[in-house]
């Protein structure tokens, strides 16, 4: 039953180039010791603010330049995907757990706890959420595991909209009435009919919500709400290369680019997931970001 | 189905309990806070008995929830407190903050909604072709960066490369404009300075092109989606049979039904820009809201966030408020009850 989405799923292109170039980011970041030339905080003072290796003055030993302390900007740049592939990953699978227990809950359950669920949304969806993650960073203090969670606490409502609505819709068709004259035990109807059903919808959810958790790292880093100031992250290298953006651009173009990859490939993945696997979702799906 | 004032009474009596919540959420996160804001605000050589008796002053040495319900009591009255770092009234900072923040959403917001409906249309009009594909494409590309990093790229590109636009402050800091609404495209006017007015539209053109752009590609996909549905309804075979041209079909009967799904998402995404605001205001150095949040947060100043955070939820209320008002507008249905 898999083998005929799946072969659908690899011939979507989208599907293919936003994969592929997940896979690469992914792998970029588990073999960054073996890949950085330099290690990510070494500094070089007598080499700092130095151009890409192929514009004059730049040293070959440093291919995309140094920053304002001579750090190697590709270097710091390979080591900034680990943290924006594991924020990605852990987050959004987060949120997805979360929101999508709690859209099963309500969306099955009805009652009043799909009216405890949904005021929640409601208060959640009342506040800008970049705004509300900076708070809980404020409150949780630095470090990669509060960025994940800070991340997990405001995101999960972005599941759980629109899980909710499909769970609905599922849960009046016949085969789960069937289900349940069958004798199917609440928990049965739930993760045998139900969570298959909606897992297109959720498997697309993730894989947006993964450029949405690189996006919102790069923020709370470039405000310094992040990760401990020693761990290089792509935010991070904005916020020191703004200064001296006249003088040297690379230094903040190429982490800007870095998040650019991460949230096409996240985007491209999302939409060729949506095409491939239920063309209908198209309107609901584009409401979600 | 509500009928229309059932669906606004709806939506203001939700509002209070939705206050109280995040309100209370932002405060019990803050009391985590691992660092002692007040110890940062004094000097360095304060001694402790001078450290608890700020916090004393502050009434930071009490319970928490004595503390959120002093807090709520003089809300309530209100009375947002003091900030720690400036020893100023918050609603005082509040209030010279709120024109920038306001002038750029309702500028970025604009121009998002104008760029987004106008590609949506032409990417509508295009269906089938290669321009539909590489525009869908392009909308994607254009969606994955957020809006700091447009603010960025924007000033390399339009503010340093080419020098055509402004990207530091809201106007020519030799011009001198009569405060009336602080909002300066206005203020201006009102003087009659034109070279004032041009130079404060010309720096706020990119900050709003970077809020711009992050909503856009939203607005385009959303729209050309609901019109495809739309043409799908019988009532446009019938328009054509009637021998009407294709444009006049699109924008005089297509675009009003298929405008309801653009409008609600409009109106989650407008709260939302408030969030985007906040790093685009400190690249372009503006001195609005979320330029304010963001030291109050880089400094730990309390009263401050709460206080803004208060306003953040008001401003998304009376968003989705106007929003409403606008689907009833635009919904005949729901009127009818």
């Amino acid at each position: 039953m898999l083998a005929p989405a799946l072969d659908r799923m690899l011939r979507e292109p989208r599907v293919v180039a936003g994969g592929a170039l997940m896979l690469a980011l992914l792998l970029v970041a588990l073999f960054a010791p073996a890949l950085a030339p330099h290690p990510p905080n070494a500094q070089d003072i007598l080499h700092a603010l130095l151009p890409p290796a192929w514009e004059p003055g730049g040293d070959p030993r440093f291919p995309l330049g140094t920053d304002s302390l001579g750090r190697c900007v590709l270097s710091r740049v390979i080591y900034g995907a680990r943290v924006a592939m594991q924020v990605a990953v852990l987050a959004a699978l987060g949120a997805a757990l979360l929101g999508s227990t709690l859209a099963l809950i309500a969306g099955y359950c009805g009652g009043w706890p799909d009216w405890c669920v949904s005021r929640a949304v409601d208060v959640w969806m009342s506040f800008p959420p970049v705004v509300l993650s900076l708070i809980l960073m404020v409150g949780f203090g630095a470090g990669l595991d509060n960025v994940i969670l800070a991340i997990i606490v405001v995101d999960w409502t972005r599941f759980c909209r629109v899980m909710r609505a499909e769970v609905l819709t599922v849960a009046r068709r016949d085969y789960v009435a069937a289900a349940r004259l069958a004798g199917f035990t609440h928990a049965q109807i739930v993760l045998k009919e139900l969570l298959p059903a909606v897992a297109p919808l959720l498997l697309t959810l993730v894989s947006i919500e993964m450029g949405i958790a690189v996006v919102v790292e790069a923020i709370l880093s470039f405000v310094g709400l992040s990760v401990e100031p020693s761990v290089p992250a792509w935010g991070v290298m904005i916020a020191d290369a703004r200064p001296t953006m006249y003088e040297a651009a690379t230094g903040l173009v190429v982490p800007v680019v870095a998040i650019f990859a991460a949230v096409l490939a996240a985007n491209l993945l999302g939409d060729g997931l949506r095409r491939s696997l239920d063309p209908r979702l198209a309107q609901r799906l584009s409401v979600v970001r | 189905m509500d009928s229309g004032f059932a669906i606004l009474a709806r939506r203001l009596i939700l509002a209070v309990p939705t206050f109280i919540v995040v309100s209370l959420l932002v405060f019990v996160v803050l009391r985590l806070l691992p660092a002692d804001p007040v110890a940062m605000s004094l000097p360095p050589n304060a001694t402790r008995a001078e450290l608890a008796a700020a916090r004393h002053d502050m009434g930071l040495d009490r319970p928490i929830p004595v503390q959120y319900a002093i807090w709520l009591g003089q809300v309530a009255r209100g009375d947002l407190g003091t900030s720690i770092q400036s020893r100023r009234k918050v609603a005082d900072l509040i209030v010279e903050a709120l024109p920038t923040t306001l002038e750029l959403v309702a500028s970025g917001l604009a121009l998002g909604i104008a760029l987004g409906v106008g590609f949506g249309l032409a990417m509508f009009a295009w269906r089938g072709t290669a321009a539909e594909h590489a525009a869908d494409l392009a909308s994607i590309a254009v969606m994955s960066l957020p809006e700091f990093l447009w603010a960025i790229l924007l000033i390399l590109g339009l503010g340093v490369g080419l020098g055509w636009l402004p990207f530091i402050g809201r106007i020519d800091p030799q011009m001198r404009v009569a405060p009336v609404t602080g909002l300066l495209l206005v203020d201006t006017l009102v003087a009659g300075k034109v070279a004032a007015f041009l130079s404060a539209l010309a720096h706020l053109t990119l900050p709003a092109l970077s809020l711009a752009l992050a909503l856009a590609p939203l607005i385009m996909r959303v729209l050309r989606a609901s019109l495809y549905d739309t043409y799908a309804e019988d009532y446009i075979t019938l328009a054509r049979l009637r021998g009407l041209g294709e444009r006049r079909i699109l924008l005089r009967h297509a675009l009003k039904n298929a405008a309801l799904p653009t409008v609600s998402l409009i109106g989650v995404q407008a709260g939302f820009m408030f969030g985007g605001t906040l790093l685009v205001e400190v690249i372009y150095t503006l001195p609005g809201l979320g330029n304010l949040m963001v030291q109050a947060l880089r400094s730990h100043d309390l009263p401050l966030i709460q206080g803004i955070a208060l306003v953040y939820c008001v401003l998304v209320l009376a968003i989705n408020t106007t929003v409403d008002i606008a689907y009833l507008g635009l919904n005949p249905r729901l009127r009818r009850a």
